[in-house]
């Protein structure tokens, strides 16, 4: 009897194993089936995730504030007081308010650009059961987005459609190590190929051994034919380490991308570049820089030997600049 | 293992896979996220015999299959699965059933979890597709492995008594 129930077990586990192996070759194969059982579970998901994002919202940043923890503690006595003042100035939700704040960046980037984009929430992330990293976004083929489409945030590159369904698409991001662009630098215009590493931090590898790459460097994607799956001329990353131990021929260097991938709320799906030919690269959204003004306390002597025309005084920039700063 | 019960149990492993699409997925933990329905299914499989095992482990796979943000191949999943329910059941029959043991249940799921991601890695790995670096992908199977060991005893008590509703009278005995 047992030999028979293990006879069985086998006999079950070969007819499994052959079965997985067989779903395994029709989907290398590119058998619609299953890429279509796909597309039906997502259609099936969106309306549950789109749910889910509203009422779990918060939950989601839970974890990190407590890592947090100690400096939330001291930033709060500052929160109280400006919450009160906030309270009064603004009606409008913090979470509805930082949407709309990343979509207005958005389209103000898509219109420097003169693209034409469809915007979406963001309404769910890739599984934790897969190495890849995805976004779902609540637009899909009714809106106009068709698969391999570019996805730009406020500041630049995101990703590129993966797949959509009437109402929802998934979006693979910049950071998954499946993902390839072609980039050029906007001081060198040297071009190169920027991977994704599944982290925050990207490799760059310049396409000509004697191309120039420097820490600081802009990069600008160089764009796909029928602009699919990418654009030209949007800023995707700059660099910060340049590699001078590589062994291989081409040159290496590490990006970081303009776009925070972590914290994406809206996106805008550009769904028609410009026609016109060449499109001009956009320069990312500038950073507020600090500049402190030094000026010397006048002595005795100084003013005493003030000439009656006085010179420009001289002050210090944060960035170790010397300027005049005329009174 | 009765077909009810079968059918019973992908209508459950679904919910799961719902819920940890929707919901669990959106919550960024450090390091790399849990993922409740792997350690459902191991759950699930842990506690078949091994005709139960190894059926449990191809659907339960087929389910983790349809995910739309998988960028494995389809079947692949079913696959692992399958290998994993039948050793796993092949070697509860060698060292006997823990899993009236919760501390050792609950390291037993958290290990085979990651032994399952590993799984998949070298399946993905053998079929050529791209993983990224290896720090990493070992990075998101540590992680994984720690937020498994501290969340299933939340949810342990709730799969076994889900589990023991569907059993068939003859199958409590």
């Amino acid at each position: 009897m047992a030999r028979g129930g293990s006879n069985r077990s086998r006999l079950l586990l070969v007819i499994l194993l052959v079965s997985s192996l067989l779903l395994i070759t029709l989907d290398l194969r590119g058998v619609g089936i299953t890429s279509g059982s796909r597309n039906v579970t997502q259609a099936v998901l969106s309306p549950i995730q789109k749910a889910s994002a509203d009422i779990f919202a918060p939950v989601g940043r839970f974890f990190s504030d407590v890592k947090n923890f100690g400096r939330i503690k001291a930033e709060n006595a500052d929160l109280k007081s400006a919450a009160a003042r906030l309270k009064k100035e603004s009606a409008f939700n913090a979470d509805i308010k930082g949407q709309l704040e990343q979509l207005k960046g958005a389209l103000d980037l898509a219109a420097r650009g003169g693209y034409k984009v469809v915007s979406g929430r963001v309404i769910g992330r890739g599984s934790a059961s897969t190495f890849s990293q995805t976004i779902t976004i609540d637009v899909g083929s009714q809106s106009g987005v068709r698969r391999n489409m570019t996805v730009i945030s406020e500041n630049g590159l995101v990703g590129v459609v993966k797949e959509v369904t009437v109402n929802s698409a998934i979006v693979l991001l910049m950071s998954d190590p499946t993902f390839r662009i072609g980039v050029h630098l906007a001081r060198s215009q040297s071009y190169g190929v920027l991977k994704g590493e599944g982290t925050s931090t990207y490799t760059l590898e310049l396409l000509d051994s004697t191309g120039s790459v420097q820490v600081g460097d802009s990069l600008i994607s160089i764009g796909s034919d029928n602009n699919r799956p990418y654009i030209p001329g949007l800023p995707v990353g700059v660099v910060t380490a340049v590699d001078h131990t590589t062994t291989t021929l081409a040159q290496t260097a590490t990006v970081k991308s303009y776009s925070n991938l972590n914290d994406l709320g809206v996106v805008s799906v550009v769904i028609q570049a410009p026609t016109a030919a060449p499109v001009k690269p956009i320069n990312p959204t500038p950073r507020a820089t600090i500049t402190i003004l030094v000026t010397p306390t006048p002595t005795p002597d100084a003013v005493a030997s003030a000439a009656p025309n006085p010179a420009p005084t001289p002050t210090l920039s944060k960035s170790g600049k010397l300027s005049k700063a005329t009174k | 293992m009765t077909p009810t019960r079968l059918g019973i149990s992908t209508v459950f492993l679904f919910v799961i896979f719902a819920l940890q699409e929707s919901v669990v997925s959106r919550i960024h933990l450090p390091i790399t996220g849990f993922s409740l329905y792997l350690a459902v299914l191991i759950c699930l499989i842990a506690l078949e015999d091994r005709n139960g095992a190894i059926v449990m482990g191809f659907i339960g796979g087929l389910v983790l299959d349809l995910a739309p943000t998988s960028q494995s191949a389809f079947g692949q999943w079913a696959l692992i699965f399958t290998i994993v329910g039948y050793l796993f059941s092949v070697n509860m029959e060698n060292v006997g059933d823990f899993t009236s043991q919760p501390i050792s249940f609950v390291l037993f799921i958290a290990t085979a979890c990651a032994v399952a991601l590993t799984m998949d890695l070298v399946v993905s790995l053998m079929l050529g597709e791209s993983v990224g670096s290896l720090s990493r992908a070992l990075v998101v199977v540590a992680g994984n492995f720690v937020w498994t060991l501290l969340f299933t005893p939340l949810f342990l008590p709730f799969i076994r008594r889900a589990r023991e509703v569907t059993l068939t009278s003859r199958e409590r005995s």
